[in-house]
């Protein structure tokens, strides 16, 4: 949080939205289940509803309890998050094209779906690009001149030492 | 030295230095999570239909423990705004009950979710005829009963004949692997049924143990035991005549319980003896009763004394035949297993996936406790800021636990 955010009347609203948002979990939750228990719909839905509302869930918790809706400007946690969600869904591609590769048998001949290698490439690429990213931007950070704070004692130091 | 940052936050990152910390030791634990979330998802999509026990899961029980850790991960985020206001005995409150709530949600997954599974069993048997001969004795009369009742809804019975099956497949498999019947549930079953894969699936109440007699069949001299060292460790086991029995062989003890004739048979052992267990009958044992394995296995239960085995049979009542008890022979048994890790890949990534996310839970509990002893609170006395944005920071990594709970939910409880 900003130092801006402090002020009482700041805090206030953010206690309401607290408990707005705690709500808004619990009726996810209880969405999920009534779905569960009252529709009976096939398990590709049935998955596809349960974890478009887990999002929705994680979407509140990340942006109001972790307060990221104020914290967005800091770019060091989105690069980072970003990355590690582009990392993740790189590594699901690649297993999802490993488990989409199966041979298949039909009529007595053995096709193979062929995929193309985009995506075998693409998702590749997305594997590789937290690892990639982080090596780029820590050479970048390391290259720039130190920040101005950071060197202060340091500079307090060497004015000691041409004093005596 | 110093810790710089800790309250400022960083020129160049904008954060102070905790926060940055914990976003990144978050990131990793995205990668740890992720990596079991994707096998869980591979390997659901590559079981084979009919292995996948997806209907096992109590969803009530799963949707109130996720409310418990949604509840506890707002009373962490409110003690964090207690803090900001200078208030520490309102944090103190909030704090609680985020304990609190962390504690319950281990409770119920400690002595209700996983200890109910650990006592509920599967037993494959190795002949197709003795499977549907078993099932028919087990779910004739709740078939018929439950026949009659959709008869009188006006729906159809079934043929008389096939009722257990009827009655097995609609209640038992199809709820438990596919949740609602189809084309696809109805094959797998049929062909379940014909290769015998199908288990019986209930509660061991009780099982018929061997009751064992020890015999001495013989003494070796060169063993390195002394004749006089080797009849004191006889008549420690009770012998009447040790010289005699070492000598010329003979009955040591009548119908005494596994335990101690496995006792028996290693200290005699290692005093030169050669012992022969033999059957001498069997006794039925209720699970309660002391002695009374807590987990069994079918090494356990298929164990080969004098070639008879451990336990002759066990008393079965199986799910949805309203504790209707059925035995079951041990010589045909496959394989039995209760609803523990090695069970199959489902429960193996079940209990990978729930264990690490409790063990979070309960490091947060032993963090959270830290910060209300005196010696966390002190960090309040010195530095107020810096306290905050402590809570700040754990506060970051208990929503994280809540999110991994929010996705594992809906994963494991409905897919």
């Amino acid at each position: 949080m900003g130092d801006s955010h402090d002020s009482p009347d700041f805090l206030q609203y953010l206690i309401r939205l607290f408990y707005m948002v705690g709500g808004v979990l619990v009726a996810g939750t209880l969405i999920t289940v009534l779905i569960d228990v009252l529709f009976a719909f096939p398990l590709p839905v049935a998955a596809l509803i349960g974890l478009l509302i887990a999002l929705v869930k994680a979407g509140f918790v990340v942006a109001v309890f972790m307060h990221y809706k104020w914290d967005k400007k800091l770019i060091m946690i989105t690069w980072t998050m970003v990355l590690t969600f582009i990392f993740f869904a790189g590594m699901m591609g690649l297993i999802m094209w490993a488990e989409g590769d199966h041979p298949q048998v039909r009529e007595n001949i053995l096709y193979r779906d062929e995929l193309s290698a985009f995506w075998i490439v693409a998702a590749a690429l997305f594997g590789l690009a937290l690892p990639v990213s982080f090596t780029v931007l820590t050479i970048k950070q390391l290259s720039q001149p130190a920040p101005v704070e950071a060197a202060a004692p340091s500079a307090k130091r060497a004015a000691k030492k041409t004093k005596r | 030295m110093e810790i710089p940052y800790t309250v400022k936050p960083r020129p160049d990152t904008g954060l102070y230095n905790a926060k940055l910390g914990i976003w990144l030791f978050l990131a990793s634990e995205v990668m740890l999570f992720g990596a079991l979330f994707s096998s869980y998802v591979l390997l659901r999509v590559g079981a084979v239909p009919g292995t996948w026990s997806m209907g096992l899961m109590d969803i009530m029980v799963g949707a109130g423990n996720t409310m418990v850790l949604i509840a506890s991960s707002m009373f962490i985020v409110l003690a964090w705004a207690q803090l900001k206001q200078g208030n520490l005995a309102g944090y103190k409150k909030w704090k609680w009950a985020t304990i609190a709530c962390a504690v319950l949600f281990l409770v119920v997954k400690w002595s209700y979710e996983w200890p109910t599974k650990f006592k509920h069993y599967d037993i494959w048997l190795s002949s197709t005829v003795e499977l549907h001969k078993k099932l028919e004795q087990g779910y004739h009369l709740v078939a018929e009963k439950h026949a009659r009742e959709s008869h009188q809804e006006g729906e159809d019975a079934g043929s008389h004949g096939g009722l257990a099956k009827h009655y097995v497949e609609e209640e038992i498999f199809t709820k438990r692997f596919f949740k609602e019947p189809s084309g696809d549930s109805h094959k797998a079953f049929d062909v379940a049924w014909e290769q015998g894969t199908l288990a019986l699936s209930g509660h061991i109440n009780s099982y018929e143990e061997a009751q064992i007699n020890v015999r001495i069949s013989g003494w070796k001299a060169d063993a390195g035991v002394s004749e006089v060292d080797a009849e004191k460790t006889l008549a420690r086991f009770g012998a009447g005549d040790p010289a005699k029995l070492r000598k010329q062989g003979g009955l040591l003890l009548e119908k005494t319980d596994y335990d101690t004739a496995k006792r028996v048979e290693y200290a005699l052992g290692q005093a030169g003896f050669t012992l022969a267990l033999g059957v001498a009958g069997y006794t039925e044992k209720t699970k309660e009763e002391e002695g009374a394995a807590w987990v069994w296995r079918t090494k356990r239960v298929a164990e080969d004394i004098g070639g008879q085995p451990r336990v002759r049979s066990i008393i079965v009542s199986l799910d949805h035949s309203h504790h209707h008890e059925i035995k079951v022979e041990t010589k045909h048994i496959k394989r039995l297993s209760a609803f523990e890790p090695k069970h199959s890949t489902f429960f193996g990534i079940y209990y990978t996936i729930t264990g690490l996310h409790a063990a979070h839970v309960f490091g947060g509990i032993i963090v959270m406790l830290y910060n209300m002893l005196p010696i966390g609170l002190s960090m309040w006395h010195k530095d107020r800021e810096r306290f905050t944005n402590r809570i700040e920071t754990f506060g970051l990594f208990w929503h994280f636990v809540d999110l991994v709970w929010i996705f594992l939910f809906p994963i494991l409880y409905i897919l």
